[in-house]
């Protein structure tokens, strides 16, 4: 007991700091359950607590517990104002104290619907098992801007903590492998996960977490429910697409007034990952028209043996269904540079391609077409001509607020905490959608090996997304070479100045 | 079509369209199922091939020789891999074994003359090459090779009229390009060498080799430059103590050896195409660039400065000490360049 009357506490080794940053992150009760079932007998908590409560008492053995009959007047106290919430608070953590986890839960979840940010109810959350707690009481919440741990007394890493520099899993006492350490029982953990819904992202509205309405990916027409406000973030891109795209084909008025012709498609180019198909989804939901997407491999299937008549039937689905966006994604596989293949069978589907896509016949009225390629160099250049894929649009690796929305994606599913999005989305800049995904996958793993490690499952952190960022490099460099290349000696015509541009902004050439 | 046979056209029209990695998931599939088919090995080892992964296409070729030893293809491929591994003599081995299998297939005399110049044997590389253009004058890949064999043999005519019969036979190989820049490099010609390469890298800009052999030709040039610098300060150090000069000379000299270096290096930059400018810019903002000029430039200043300040009674003392500066200069400028050349 401190001079001022509060119990200090030493951060023990055993406990997960995640555990600490998850509960921090307005917890709702069914995690601090988790919390109290899960911490491992003679566990302490996790955090130094601070707390004047006079109505403790101390048991023959040290412990302390709160009078009943005081128990019993504060309960009173609370039916009589349920919205006062200090009040619930301080019963809450008596009642912590006493051993009644359940009802304590309930009182902080109370609290926390009312007022989602109170420090105390959150501190009260971070106790996984109050009994043996000592005389612990609420303290200073964690820092939600970051989800970081506090940074141990000494300065040094805090022990058990992801990036700390003690090796996981050598300090929980009931670490499996430990003899004689009791088994730990998994199941029951999971089935406790399972249920565990504490607010995932700092700052951010829960809703968001929702992922977007899935499209089809199957060869039939389907009709896309994406729309543009779908894809967080890449204004510039939405504004080009708008430009040349959407604007003509929403107008048809003034389309025919400016005399814009619709003939022709659109060809989405960038490095891989970064969302062309996506995009290409939510251009046919912003249209309102059907979906048929082909990749290369649905075409291979068909090419062998009779590639002129299968691409000639891909076109007449599309126009039986128009208004319908055909989306070749891979075009440079499906169209490649004739001059570059050996097969004549292949050389003769680019022909019948580009014998669908000039439609002497009009029959492409209402079919619209989308391309997309990491490759645009070696599209066969009859394929770009006027009338073909004649307009581009660079998709460039996802901004800043794209990447939030990314990492909230692939996060949505996952028990995690505390995680500062928008730091994580200025930590990965340059990253592309796709290694985005690794990294929330590797974060994952550092979660679930460091739970096995230290025999109690904890939620993905702030620490885990960094530590996997700075883990997984970005996957663009080779695209990015290539691509320079291309803009400095194949810029012909200035077909890829906004790509040049863009390298020229990032000091790429 | 058998079944097989299907998947074998579908892996190899996926090959014909540079999915290395989808063709290796479906031809393991089928060499899982159907360890006995050659053809299917053979395929593999291309897909191995095209995605750099060498061993695993020697592996896989040398199962199919395994399989089918009398048919020459597996030969080539283990032949093509192993070159890969730098393991030339195997990959010569390899490439005769094919050429012996099918002494009438240009392929198989173009993989001996490959392998042969990778193992230095240029007598052999001649002789296959030769046989590779009789039995096939009018493609492009043979007098290709038949270039690079005559450049390796220091015959730069010979080199260059293959290099350009294959242009004329195939305007876009971006290979017979390169290699003309090669040419001009051997006669010390950087401008056209670089009018060459990027060519090469307009036509296949996917192809990094034509745009690092760019950056390495400006770095030499840059080098070159330092060279010409130090060397010229080195000579001007002297002037004070064998001409008895005063300061102003001296520093005359000083500024006019700055300018010339920096008007020589611009005009040779201003006479290059704007792609390569570009790359100049990128190369001289370059940390081991700047570092190399840097080096350089503060050798010669200390050198310059030590001279120019002491009294002209100990000059000969303080000589010594601005000559070694100036070397020293040289030579770390010379080091820092030829890492930045080795890491391109």
């Amino acid at each position: 007991m401190t001079d001022s009357g509060h119990i200090g506490q030493e951060v023990p080794d055993n406990v997960s700091r995640g555990q600490g940053i998850a509960c921090a992150a307005v917890g709702l009760p069914i995690y601090l359950e988790m919390c109290a079932r899960m911490a491992p007998a003679g566990s302490p908590a996790p955090y130094c607590l601070t707390l004047s409560l006079p109505l403790i008492l101390t048991r023959p053995d040290g412990r302390m517990e709160p009078d009943l009959t005081v128990l019993a007047s504060l309960r009173k106290a609370v039916e009589a104002m349920p919205d006062d919430v200090p009040l619930r608070v301080h019963l809450a953590a008596l009642l912590l104290r006493g051993g009644q986890r359940d009802e304590a839960i309930r009182h902080v979840g109370a609290v926390l619907q009312r007022d989602p940010g109170n420090t105390e109810a959150l501190a009260l959350l971070q106790q996984p098992s109050a009994p043996d707690t000592g005389a612990g009481v609420p303290g200073p919440a964690m820092p939600q801007e970051t989800g970081r741990p506090p940074a141990a007394p000494d300065g040094q890493h805090t022990p058990g903590a992801p990036g700390g520099a003690q090796p996981p899993g050598r300090n929980g006492p009931n670490a499996p492998g430990r003899p004689g350490a009791p088994e730990f029982d998994w199941s029951q953990a999971e089935s406790e996960l399972r249920d565990v819904l504490p607010p995932m992202f700092v700052g951010g509205d829960e809703s968001e977490a929702k992922a977007p309405a899935e499209a089809v990916d199957s060869f039939d027409a389907e009709r896309s429910t994406l729309k543009l406000a779908d894809v967080a973030g890449m204004t510039q891109v939405k504004e080009r697409l708008e430009a040349a795209f959407l604007a003509p084909m929403r107008n048809p008025e003034l389309r025919k007034l400016y005399g814009k012709n619709l003939r022709g498609g659109l060809l989405l180019y960038g490095p891989p990952g970064c969302g062309k198909t996506f995009i290409a989804r939510a251009v046919a939901g912003e249209l309102g028209a059907r979906f048929m997407a082909v990749s290369f491999a649905d075409i291979i299937d068909m090419f062998v043996g009779q590639s002129e008549r299968n691409i000639h039937e891909l076109f007449e689905v599309a126009r039986r269904n128009a208004p319908c966006v055909l989306f070749l994604d891979e075009v440079d596989a499906i169209g490649q540079k004739r001059s570059q293949l050996r097969n004549t069978p292949m050389r003769s589907a680019v022909n019948q391609l580009l014998l669908e896509l000039d439609d002497v016949d009009g029959g492409n009225d209402g079919v619209f077409l989308l391309a997309a390629t990491n490759h645009p160099w070696d599209v066969d250049s009859a394929l770009r001509r006027p009338g073909r894929f004649d307009r581009t649009l660079l998709v460039l690796p996802p901004d800043g607020t794209a990447r939030e929305a990314v990492f909230r994606y692939h996060l949505r599913e996952r028990p995690v905490a505390g995680v500062n999005l928008a730091r994580l989305a200025k930590l990965t800049d340059g990253y592309s959608g796709a290694d985005i995904a690794h990294i929330c996958e590797t974060a994952s793993e550092r979660a679930l090996m460091d739970s096995i490690h230290r025999g109690e499952a904890r939620m993905i952190g702030q620490p885990d997304l960094e530590a996997a960022s700075a883990e997984v490099k970005p996957s663009l460099g080779a695209w990015f070479e290539t691509a320079r290349n291309v803009a400095l000696f194949a810029n012909e015509g200035g077909a890829y100045d906004d790509l040049a541009s863009y390298l020229k902004k990032r000091r790429l050439i | 079509m058998t079944e097989l046979a299907q998947e074998l056209a579908r892996a190899d029209a996926m090959l014909d369209m540079k999915r290395y990695d989808q063709a290796c998931g479906l031809l393991a599939r089928l060499v899982a199922a159907q360890p006995e088919s050659a053809r299917a090995w053979c395929l593999l080892a291309r897909a191995h091939l095209g995605a750099a992964r060498h061993q695993q296409a020697v592996d896989a070729a040398n199962r199919a020789v395994s399989l089918d030893p009398s048919d020459e293809w597996p030969h080539r491929l283990a032949s093509n891999a192993l070159l890969h591994t730098d393991n030339y003599p195997e990959a010569l081995r390899a490439g005769m074994e094919a050429r012996r299998l099918a002494p009438g297939h240009w392929q198989a005399h173009i993989c001996v003359a490959q392998a042969a110049l990778g193992a230095r044997r240029l007598d052999i590389a001649t002789a296959a090459a030769g046989r590779a253009r009789a039995l096939a004058p009018n493609e492009p890949d043979v007098h290709f090779l038949s270039g690079k064999v005559s450049l390796a043999a220091g015959n730069l005519d010979a080199a260059r009229a293959h290099q350009e019969r294959a242009l004329a036979l195939d305007p876009a190989h971006s290979g017979a390009m390169n290699e003309l820049g090669r040419i001009r490099l051997r006669r010390h010609d950087t401008r056209g060498a670089v009018r060459h390469f990027i060519r090469a890298a307009r036509v296949s800009p996917a192809e990094s080799v034509y745009s690092r052999n760019i950056d390495v030709v400006i770095v030499r040039t840059v080098s070159r430059m330092i060279y010409i610098f130090t060397l010229a300060a080195l000579l001007l150090i002297w002037i004070p103590v064998v001409a008895h000069l005063g300061r102003f000379p001296f520093a005359i000299g000083l500024t006019a050896l700055g300018v010339l270096a920096v008007t020589s290096f611009a005009w040779m930059v201003f006479r290059l195409p704007p792609e390569a400018r570009l790359l100049v810019r990128r190369t001289l903002r370059g940390r081991r660039t700047a570092a190399a000029l840097a080096v350089a430039v503060g050798g010669v200043a200390v050198a310059f400065v030590s001279v120019a300040l002491v009294p002209a009674d100990e000059l000969p003392q303080i000589l010594p000490v601005a000559v070694i500066a100036t070397i020293g200069a040289r030579l770390g400028a010379f080091a820092i360049l030829r890492g930045a050349i080795s890491k391109r």
